[in-house]
């Protein structure tokens, strides 16, 4: 049986007709191609599959396909404006903030997320913002720094966006 | 994951009526955050996935003195562990609701759902306990309350019925409770319970909920007793400390051993009875 | 010499706005039409003889392609000991947990699951060989009965009729002599467990096989011609029949160097003519059947002498090679080549021995044996020194490497920036300095330091090559398939290109990892791509230039040696106004008469390192130079010890290394804080559980890697002492880096607390039960 669903990706209306047994992660990677968030582990531990919805960082590996319908998705491939960077995506480029970059997507949507929410974050809540987000190359200390960066751009441009 | 149909009731009504009409062949949705892994390892096959979520209301956290804090079933760990209230009033369930997976997992996972899983270390469990909390259940037969400390039996089962579900948690207002969560993890973040508790105490009455040392969360009612309206000294510590020890009964397994749980047990009662003395 | 332009540069990756847009094209993500999805039906035993697989009821199946088992497969392979097939044949043994038996491609995911549940196999399990020490025993069930017939490199030396797969030996000098000699003598057991590796992205391949007989493989893979080589010979396939395609590489570190699920996919696709199967796997396929880090039971005995010299050691080093050894053998050899450490040590016995177990596969990992065999020795010096009375710092001032001295295996040493690294880490971790105070009398703070070093261990004639295609307008393509896993090749290998063609890097273009299209690279391994690929690019670039400058002389009228190359244009070096474009010599020089001559302009370098002789085949020791080039440096960590829980926080870890040069500092510094954190991982939470074969933690919730929470403060440096080989003095830094990581950490707990762990990774519990025997053995 298939479901419809309804839902803003990346700001456009999408309609679909989804399995319930799949996952919004699979619908995402192999229904609608939008590849650049990945599948690490499928099971919620990792964060490589980690999108934007409704404001807030998810695991796409956990969400179920019907429950799409409604929903702002935010994908990676959502963020570069007009082939400008966001201000997360131009700081991991400047601060080698990336290697293998196969968890890179999904950094990037925990660090766009958490500045959505607190623009002036600590130390201390940029680690705890991403530690659902594994990383095995980079020793995460070049994204700590670059998400310190963007905030520090927001806070002399007063205040993300 | 095997084929399910995907059913999504807009009232609690009408969630009773398809639990009542596909018994054990539904599983009841909330966060996802098991359920989904359940269904992709096989470990569930059910032929009906029940997504409350769609239920008007049961997202709410609200609180007053008089009736203190209620947690609807679809409120989030974030949710409550953000929410003014909860962090003015029950700081330690905060903590615990904050201390739940990832911030992408606590996006979804729900303290409920924590519950009705009945896993020994429910990471929101302890607090629930200590603060003597309640289950709020409605069924074909009308709704009930049920202390959480009765709620859960064993490892993964409960007393509720086939046809109830749970709509939220009530959890009672103490002004003079003070509590303190701990959670002893391999690593800080990202993690299940090595061992989770939750200290706490209201004058001369003590509290302490520790999970992850018996197939549920447990109180501890020999040392609470020992405690209880006695002046904290050093000694008293030391007896409680072992005492509780007795209380718990831990098993090895791939995250530690029995003798590490009841150490760790014992430095716990140490620590949250000095720091709230 | 010229100051260096490009190289010495911290430009960014090249591959990075396609990382961060999420553009970047990793293998699962290529969708091709008409794909099929294998599943992999697997031995639930770790050692059992597979009576039979009945496939009926699978192939029945609506939506099931095709399903094979063992008898598609009918050789051998392996890289150094052929010593797998990639399907168990009925009649075989299955080896480990996890072992292959049968195989489908199916229209969708669920349906080969599904097909894979109807596979019947009858088993008849066979007693199982849990530990490497087990597998010695000479009761002990023998895993290959038939290792003697297997083919083997030259250089390894499998015990048939037992499970022991390679003795490694060496024999420099008289350690008995020197424990005569010696004021004392000291043993110490070390045990190292299994780890695995992680890249975040899983394995994965897809492979299609068109009418005319060409195999297009699409793998995650760090050596496509190696992969390419092993299915060559276990398909009967004709090289120029085979494609291996490698695009984005979501890490490796050694998990993705051999040939492991290709084999499975090749398999189904022969059979699925013209319809690509791909075979992704998940986490948990990650931790058990691509490769695992070896366990390792060491001994070494130290003969010291009482003013801190170490006269001699001895060392046993037995290696838990799980179910194959193919790659294994050599990690075994190379332990045995390292085994004295960045030490200068006159007698060095050393036996090294791969075992098999049945256990999964082990393979190499970042360090390749490096990381196991230094948690042992670096330990082992600081337990000596204390013994001795002597200094943690001065021991290793004495001993340590310095130009001049001998490794282990009998090398000199010409180049050896050991001592200023040690000297350098000292001073950023303040190694004289007591720490500053935790707060807490429960909460105990102290330093250490450890040393390390690595050379490559690859076969003497490993090649690189490299071409370099210069377009119209002076931009660039440069060829090469030295892999981009992560570590920076791609941006790298054109720094190195742009210097000598002295353009800007971005400039150049990085094609990679097509083995129809990019020329050979051996593997990207052995920490070897900046200095193999590196040497190879740089020769590449030497010869365009060398080619075009022959056609500028015609244009110029000047004597090539008084032309240049300079930021895109063909100068001369005593008139500089007299300066052509090099893109004018893209297609050759043209003449006033319309004839044109010389062109297209293409650079070839290829590289393979000169007179890397094999060591003495009875004693191990060097003739000449076996290893390409040694990098060493030295780790600080400062831990603080929580006495009540157990728990270990690193506060700060220092590392410094003697790189030759540098190409990248920013990504030197990236490469050197990832291999920190690590190390970190394997010292203070990685372990894979295993019980009788089985992994008891194969997901992420019980095998648990640092998060962003758990790392330290990280002070990264380097030193420069040109490595004479290197392209411009580099030499390979990427796996060193992570080498004395853990036994840093190690010895910083021992001197916070005063109790020494034999074996990682040191967890709360081990920390508390050791303290509270400490305890009672105090009273």
């Amino acid at each position: 049986m298939k479901y419809r669903v309804n839902f803003f990706l990346n700001e456009e209306p999408v309609e679909l007709y989804v399995d319930a047994n799949k996952t919004m992660l699979n619908v995402l990677r192999d229904e609608l191609c939008y590849t650049g968030t990945k599948e690490g582990c499928g099971a919620g531990e990792c964060g490589a599959c980690t999108v934007i919805v409704d404001g807030k960082p998810i695991n796409s590996c956990l969400v179920l396909a019907p429950e799409m319908d409604g929903m702002h998705i935010t994908t990676v491939e959502g963020l570069a404006k007009d082939g400008e960077l966001s201000p997360i995506q131009k700081a991991f480029v400047e601060h080698a903030a990336l290697q293998c970059g196969f968890c890179t997507p999904g950094f990037i949507m925990s660090a766009t997320a958490l500045l959505m929410e607190n623009p002036q974050p600590t130390r201390d809540e940029i680690k705890r913002a991403i530690s659902g987000n594994l990383c095995r190359c980079t020793g995460y200390i070049r994204i700590i720094e670059a998400i310190e960066d963007v905030a520090a751009q927001y806070q002399k441009e007063g205040g993300a966006n | 994951m095997r084929e399910f149909e995907f059913l999504q009731p807009k009232s609690i009504d009408e969630a009773i009526a398809m639990r009542v009409e596909h018994g054990e062949r539904l599983v009841v949705f909330n966060g996802g955050t098991d359920i989904v892994i359940q269904l992709r390892d096989r470990l569930i096959a059910p032929d009906y996935v029940m997504d409350i979520k769609k239920i008007p209301g049961l997202r709410d956290i609200t609180f007053t003195e008089k009736d203190g804090l209620h947690i609807g079933a679809c409120a989030t760990m974030n949710e409550i562990g953000t929410n003014e209230a909860v962090k003015a009033h029950y700081p330690y369930l905060a903590e615990a609701a904050l201390s739940v997976g990832s911030k992408q997992v606590r996006n979804r996972a729900t303290s409920v759902g924590n519950i009705v899983n009945a896993s020994p270390l429910c990471d929101t469990g302890t607090p629930l306990y200590a603060a003597d909390a309640l289950l709020c259940i409605e069924g074909k037969g009308g709704r009930r309350e049920v202390p959480v400390r009765e709620f859960i039996t064993f490892v993964r089962r409960t007393v509720l019925q086939k046809d109830e579900i749970v709509t939220g948690i009530r959890v009672p207002y103490d002004k003079n409770l003070r509590g303190i969560f701990t959670k002893v993890a391999r690593r800080r973040e990202v993690d299940l319970s090595t061992i989770c508790a939750t200290v706490a105490r209201s004058g001369g009455e003590w509290k302490l909920a520790f999970g992850a040392v018996a197939p549920t969360p447990v109180r501890m009612p020999k040392t609470e007793a020992l405690l209880k309206d006695r002046a904290i000294t050093e000694a008293l510590i030391d007896e409680a400390a072992k005492l509780a020890r007795t209380e718990v009964s831990p098993i090895d397994d791939v995250r530690a051993s029995k003798e590490y749980r009841l150490d760790v047990v014992e430095v716990i009662v140490r620590r949250c009875l000095k720091e709230l003395a | 010499m010229e100051e260096l332009k490009h190289v010495g540069k911290a430009y960014e990756r090249s591959d990075g706005i396609r990382k961060v847009t999420g553009a970047a094209e990793y293998v699962d993500d290529i969708r091709l039409p008409r794909m099929l999805y294998a599943a992999v039906k697997r031995s639930p035993h770790a050692h059992a003889k597979v009576l039979s697989v009945d496939l009926t009821e699978a192939k029945k199946l609506p939506g099931v392609k095709c399903v094979i088992d063992g008898t598609d497969y009918v050789k051998r392979v392996g890289l150094y000991l052929e010593d797998r097939f990639f399907m168990i044949k009925p009649g075989d043994t299955a080896k480990y947990m996890g072992d292959p038996v049968a195989a489908v491609a199916a229209e969708t995911l669920e349906i080969a699951q599904k097909a894979v549940e109807l596979i019947k196999v009858e088993y008849e399990p066979l007693p199982v060989v849990a530990t490497a020490l087990d597998g010695i025993k000479p009761d002990a069930p023998v895993i290959h009965p038939d290792l003697g017939s297997y083919k083997v490199a030259p250089i390894f030396y499998p015990k048939p009729g037992t499970n022991i797969s390679h003795h490694y030996v060496l024999r420099k000098g008289d350690f008995e002599q020197a424990c005569a000699e010696a004021d004392e003598v000291f043993e110490h057991d070390f045990y190292i467990p299994h780890v695995q590796h992680v890249p975040l992205e899983p394995h994965v391949a897809m492979a299609r096989m068109d009418a005319d007989g060409k195999l297009t493989v699409w793998a995650s893979c760090q050596s496509p011609y190696a992969v390419r080589q092993t299915l060559s010979v276990a398909f009967d396939m004709p090289l120029n029949k085979i494609r291996v395609i490698s695009p984005t590489v979501g890490g490796g570190f050694g998990a993705k160097a051999g040939t492991t699920l290709e084999g499975i996919v090749i398999g189904l696709a022969r059979h699925c003519q013209g319809r690509p199967v791909k075979l992704t796997y998940t986490r948990e396929d990650e931790f058990v059947n691509s490769y695992v880090r070896q366990g390792m039971a060491a001994k070494i005995r130290t003969a010291m002498r009482k003013d801190g010299r170490i006269l001699g050691v001895k060392n046993e080093y037995y290696w838990d090679g799980g179910a194959y050894t193919e790659y294994g053998v050599n990690i075994t050899k190379a332990g045995g080549w390292a085994s004295a450490g960045p030490y200068d040590i006159d007698n060095v016995w050393t036996d090294s021995y791969c075992v098999y177990t049945n256990n999964p596969v082990g393979g190499p990992y970042r360090g390749f044996g490096m990381c196991e065999i230094h948690f042992a020795i670096e330990q082992n010096i600081d337990m000596i020194a204390k013994k001795m009375g002597i200094s943690e710092v001065e021991i290793r001032r004495i001993n340590g490497m310095r130009p001049g001295g001998f490794t282990g295996m009998g090398e000199k040493m010409d180049v050896a920036g050991y001592q200023e690294c040690l000297e350098t880490v000292l001073r950023d971790i303040e190694y004289d300095k007591p720490c500053e105070p935790s707060g807490s009398p429960t909460k105990i703070r102290a330093k250490g330091i450890a040393s390390g070093w690595k050379s490559p261990s690859m076969p003497t004639n490993a090649g690189s090559a490299a071409i370099i295609r210069m377009n119209e307008d002076g931009t660039f393509f440069l060829m090469s398939s030295g892999m981009e896993i992560g570590q920076g090749a791609a941006t790298v290998l054109p720094q190195i290109a742009a210097e000598i063609l002295s353009v800007s890097p971005d400039k150049i273009t990085f094609c990679s990892g097509d083995t129809d299209h990019t020329p050979y690279e051996w593997q990207t391994v052995a920490s070897r791509t900046t200095y193999c690929a590196g040497n190879a690019v740089k020769l590449a670039a030497e010869d365009l230039v060398d080619k075009v400058l022959d056609l500028a002389q015609i244009k110029m009228g000047a004597v090539k040696r008084d032309l240049k190359f300079e930021d895109g244009y063909v100068v001369h070096r005593i008139y500089p106004d007299r300066r052509v474009p090099i893109s004018d010599f893209a297609l050759g020089v043209a003449f006033p008469d319309g004839s044109g001559y010389g062109g297209p302009a293409i650079g070839v370098g290829t590289f393979t390192l000169e007179n890397n002789i094999n060591t003495d085949k009875k004693t191990g020791v060097a003739k000449h130079h076996p290893a390409a080039f040694w990098t060493m440096g030295v780790n600080g960590a400062e831990v603080e010890v929580d006495t009540e829980t157990g728990h270990i926080k690193v506060l700060k870890m220092c590392s410094c290394f003697d790189a030759g040069k540098v190409i990248n500092p920013a990504l030197f510094a990236a490469q050197s804080e990832g291999a920190m954190v690590q190390a970190l991982g394997t010292a203070l939470f990685e372990e894979l559980k295993l019980k009788d074969g089985k992994v008891l933690n194969k997901n992420f919730v019980d095998y648990k890697i640092p998060t962003a929470d758990d790392i330290p403060e990280l002070v990264v440096k380097y030193v420069e002492h040109a490595e004479p080989t290197g392209p411009f003095g580099a030499r390979g830094v990427g796996e060193p880096l992570m080498v004395p990581g853990a036994p840093a950490i190690a010895n910083a707990v021992y001197n916070a607390i005063g109790v020494r762990f034999e074996r990682m990774p040191i967890m709360p519990e081990d920390v508390l039960r050791a303290l509270k025997e400490k305890q009672k053995s105090a009273k």
